[in-house]
């Protein structure tokens, strides 16, 4: 008989169902899609251009992101105050963000504004005034975030681990640049960036949200119908050798009297196309997706090093990569990447997954789908994966069968094939003085290295 | 924008407020305590904090900790503590709703036979953790520091930063844990709300089976809130960063006091965005600074009202300083333009509706009616609180910025490079500033 304290059991995990795209590609290429939602009387707009940081000349990194900041900085009849006014007046603001894969140019705002806010975001893509004065500025500012992101140690590790993992790969630079690099794009290079490889072919025009598919494709054609710019071909995705796994070494960055070390410990991985997508993603829940994970588990509940320690699989077009992150007190800093790497081992081979760890991360993973569908801002990023990846419309249909599916030697299999802890690159961020000879007590190569930034 | 919220007090005095929206077959709820690091006492700070992480280390009747069982049902969750309040929070599928409940119900009524000494002193180095990653070893990390200890008297309760001082988190003991928790972590003290796609008479229903039981605590003790001196300090810090960064502050309005609504409006037309007329000057026009923010920081017992720059290399905090009393004077003198006022009446509707998307989380729907409840005790305040925005013409902007904006009552923190003394502003008081 149950009582009062007896535990509730709860329910089988819910069928997601991914609400339709309607689709509509315009006469210059422009793919429209469309995802009305019965939601709240607002819509999201995402636009993507599949050109990114990995498009960034070897000798101008960060001029992806330059360019993207130079959009919104003046555009058809309006300066760049005047644009964020415009914005300003509907509520809204535009988010621009450069990723490796592609810029991504999105706003929610009330529906009423569906049209004048496309009309805005046309300007930007179709219309930059690219002007020396904005553009000396936007440089200055580059420069600027740059030196303070010296500091935030964070930002070092990404920066080094980044480089270490992917080298001379399109993936190996930060989206930002480098201030050596960021001096030396000029506005030309802007321009010819922003003409190269700008264009309505192979762009998304994504709206969900309160509206009708043909609202959305009226305003789309009024926006960007014009818009008849010819983005140069992609280079051949095959032409991109990813490295790989570096040696085993461990670069220390040097921050002295730092209280903590931020750790970075990985390797590349697989893209996004990977069919041990479902493993991985419930392999790397019971491993460090969550806050039950085995490492979150052994770094921060048992040990108390730490507010927290993770591992992702970053999922690109072309590769990806494995990492574990985290920021840990700085005396603790060999035992902590000790620890991380026995649990890669240990989920490998030692210590395999158990049923019950299996069975709790299919079921947070299952159960808890569906939370990523609430809101319009969701949906549309959802359906934006879609479009960079090449992804079938079932995609998030199929996710909580799949998971279901799994048995425990696919996600030991995966484990095997997916984490090489022997090869992992470990960065660590840290005081050298206090840190340096413990680290070197764990058997790798410690090489001090300075970080580009 | 009405939100139908039922509101119903349980004999034990826990609040318990159901929204429905069935749009989405998910529920979240949101647990609010009264409590915060305003009733702490120097001496014994971070408790606040520090017992918020202690919640989610499991209950009498969780053998497996907090957040296993409600992973496993697919929730995400998670807490927060400030100066005011400490919250936690569950989205859940809705099938789930009864085992959040009861979780909470659990670590509400039953959480002291779970705790013990070991599972404490890992969570207090958790917190020290914590503290090192988020403000001792992040640039600028330790200046709300600096400015709350100058401002405030030692004994006021936002004197001191809600993660706590070290020195005092470890002298805190297991014996303090449990008086806190006593005195503070009790229905009479609680608020729970519940909103998503459930039905309102049986979220009751599950609410008073599972937490009416639990007995109604002590009254609170009242917060003892000493006088605050208008007088400004003039500060200077030297941190591991690259650029000299100027932090102006005014005490100014409490929460949902006069005054409060249009200072928030104030900081998004003096300081915030492009549009903002700080940012034109000193970033787009003259390029004398680089970063630019400012706030209406309002809480219960009084707001903050901060402007933050980083100077241009090249350029000083004084004329970074200077420009900024001189766009206030031209704020208060001439007031905003109307397309200002447009702007930020617009700003007010979208954020409104837009905020109306999320059930859950920080900010989502169940916690806005327990933030509205709590502090207006009112918990559908949606209309009562946008139209305070609405309400508010040019003329209210320019006379809130008059009376709380004042050159003489701004406490003013240059925070400088090691070493880097000769960036700091003019008269600016060269002993070091307390940061603990």
């Amino acid at each position: 008989m149950t009582t009062r304290f007896d535990m509730p059991v709860v329910g089988p995990a819910l069928q997601v169902r991914f609400p339709d795209i309607a689709r509509e590609t315009q006469p210059n290429g422009l793919r429209v899609w469309a995802v009305p939602l019965p939601v709240l009387p607002v819509v999201t707009i995402l636009l993507i251009v599949p050109r990114g940081s990995a498009d960034d000349p070897t000798d101008r990194a960060g001029l992806a992101s330059v360019t993207a900041d130079m959009l919104d900085e003046g555009a058809g009849m309006r300066d760049a105050i005047e644009l964020a006014a415009a914005f300003g007046r509907m509520g809204t603001h535009l988010e621009i963000e450069t990723r490796a894969d592609a810029t991504f140019f999105s706003m929610t705002v009330l529906s009423r504004f569906l049209e004048p806010s496309l009309a805005l975001l046309a300007d930007i893509v179709r219309q930059p005034r690219l002007a020396p004065a904005d553009f000396d500025r936007v440089r200055d500012l580059r420069l600027s975030r740059l030196r303070q992101l010296r500091q935030l140690a964070a930002s070092v590790a990404d920066r080094a681990y980044v480089s270490a993992i992917f080298g001379d790969h399109p993936y190996g630079h930060g989206s930002l640049g480098t201030t050596g690099s960021v001096e030396g794009i000029s506005l030309d290079d802007v321009r010819s960036f922003w003409a190269r490889q700008f264009g309505p072919g192979g762009a998304t025009l994504i709206v969900s949200g309160a509206t009708t598919t043909s609202d959305v494709v009226q305003a789309a054609s009024v926006a960007f119908g014009g818009w008849d710019a010819t983005p140069e071909p992609r280079p051949d995705d095959a032409a991109w050798t990813v490295p790989p796994p570096a040696d085993a070494r461990i670069l220390l960055v040097d921050r002295p009297d730092a209280p903590q070390s931020e750790l970075r410990v990985g390797h590349v991985g697989p893209p996004r196309s990977t069919p041990d997508f479902h493993a991985l993603i419930t392999m790397n829940a019971a491993l460090g997706g969550q806050f039950t994970s085995r490492i979150n588990r052994r770094l921060r509940e048992e040990k108390g090093l730490t507010y927290g320690a993770r591992t992702s699989f970053d999922l690109r077009r072309v590769a990806g990569s494995f990492t574990c992150e985290t920021s840990v007190q700085a005396d603790a800093t060999a035992q902590a990447v000790a620890d991380i790497l026995v649990e890669l081992e240990a989920i490998r081979g030692a210590s395999v997954l158990t049923t019950a760890e299996l069975a709790q991360a299919q079921a947070s993973l299952t159960r808890g789908y569906v939370r990523n569908f609430e809101t319009s801002a969701q949906i549309a990023r959802a359906t934006a994966q879609l479009a960079v990846h090449g992804l079938p419309d079932d995609t998030f249909d199929r996710f909580v069968p799949e998971v279901d599916a799994l048995t425990a030697a696919d996600v030991h299999d995966v484990a095997v094939r997916a984490l090489s802890p022997a090869k992992a690159t470990v960065v660590v961020v840290g005081d050298r003085a206090l840190v340096g000879d413990s680290l070197a007590a764990l058997g790798r190569i410690v090489a001090p290295v300075t970080v580009d930034l | 924008m009405r939100i139908d919220v039922s509101k119903i007090t349980l004999a034990n005095g826990l609040d318990v407020l159901v929204h429905e929206d069935h749009r989405v077959p998910l529920a979240a709820v949101s647990l609010w305590y009264h409590v915060g690091s305003k009733n702490e006492r120097p001496g014994l700070t971070g408790l606040a904090h520090l017992f918020e992480h202690l919640m989610f280390e499991g209950a009498e009747h969780q053998p497996s900790g907090f957040f296993q069982p409600l992973q496993e049902a697919g929730a995400s969750l998670n807490g927060s503590t400030s100066p005011d309040r400490t919250n936690y929070w569950e989205l859940v599928p809705k099938s789930a709703l009864r085992l959040a409940l009861w979780m909470e119900a659990d670590r509400m009524g039953w959480l002291l036979p779970a705790l013990s000494q070991a599972r404490f002193e890992t969570q207090r180095g958790v917190v020290l953790n914590e503290r090192r990653q988020n403000y001792e070893n992040r640039p600028y990390g330790l200046a709300q520091f600096a400015l709350m200890d100058a401002l405030y008297p030692d004994t006021h309760p936002y004197q001191w930063p809600t993660i706590g001082r070290p020195a005092d988190l470890a002298v805190a003991t297991l014996d303090d844990v449990r008086a806190f928790f006593t005195r503070y972590y009790h229905p009479g003290n609680a608020s729970l709300a519940v909103a998503g796609d459930v039905d309102t008479r049986e979220v009751v229903e599950l609410a008073t089976e599972l937490f009416g039981d639990i007995p109604a605590g002590p009254p609170v003790p009242p917060v003892v809130v000493p006088p605050v001196s208008r007088v400004a300090r003039r500060l200077q810090l030297e941190d591991r960063v690259e650029l000299p960064r100027l932090y102006l502050a005014w005490i100014s309005p409490a929460l949902f006091a006069p005054d409060d609504a249009a200072l928030d409006m104030v900081a998004d037309l003096v300081g915030n965005g492009r549009t903002s007329r700080l940012y034109r000057r000193l970033v787009h026009d003259r390029r004398v600074a680089v970063e630019l923010a400012a706030a209406q920081g309002s809480r219960e017992l009084d707001g903050l009202f901060q402007i933050v720059a980083s100077a241009a290399p090249g350029h000083s905090l004084d004329e970074v300083e200077a420009a900024i009393y001189d766009e206030i004077d031209r704020f208060v003198d001439d007031g905003p333009t109307a397309d200002e006022v447009a702007r930020e009446h617009a700003q007010a509707e979208a954020t409104f509706v837009m905020r109306l998307q999320s059930l859950g989380g920080f900010g989502g729907k169940a916690d806005q009616i327990n933030a509205y409840n709590v502090h207006r005790g009112v918990p559908d305040s949606f209309d009562a609180d946008l139209g305070r925005y609405l309400n508010t013409t040019g003329a209210d902007l320019a006379a809130a910025a008059g009376r709380w904006l004042v050159r003489d009552r701004a406490t003013a923190l240059a925070v400088v490079p090691h070493g880097r003394g000769d960036l700091v502003i003019a008269g600016a008081d060269r002993t070091p500033v307390r940061v603990s």
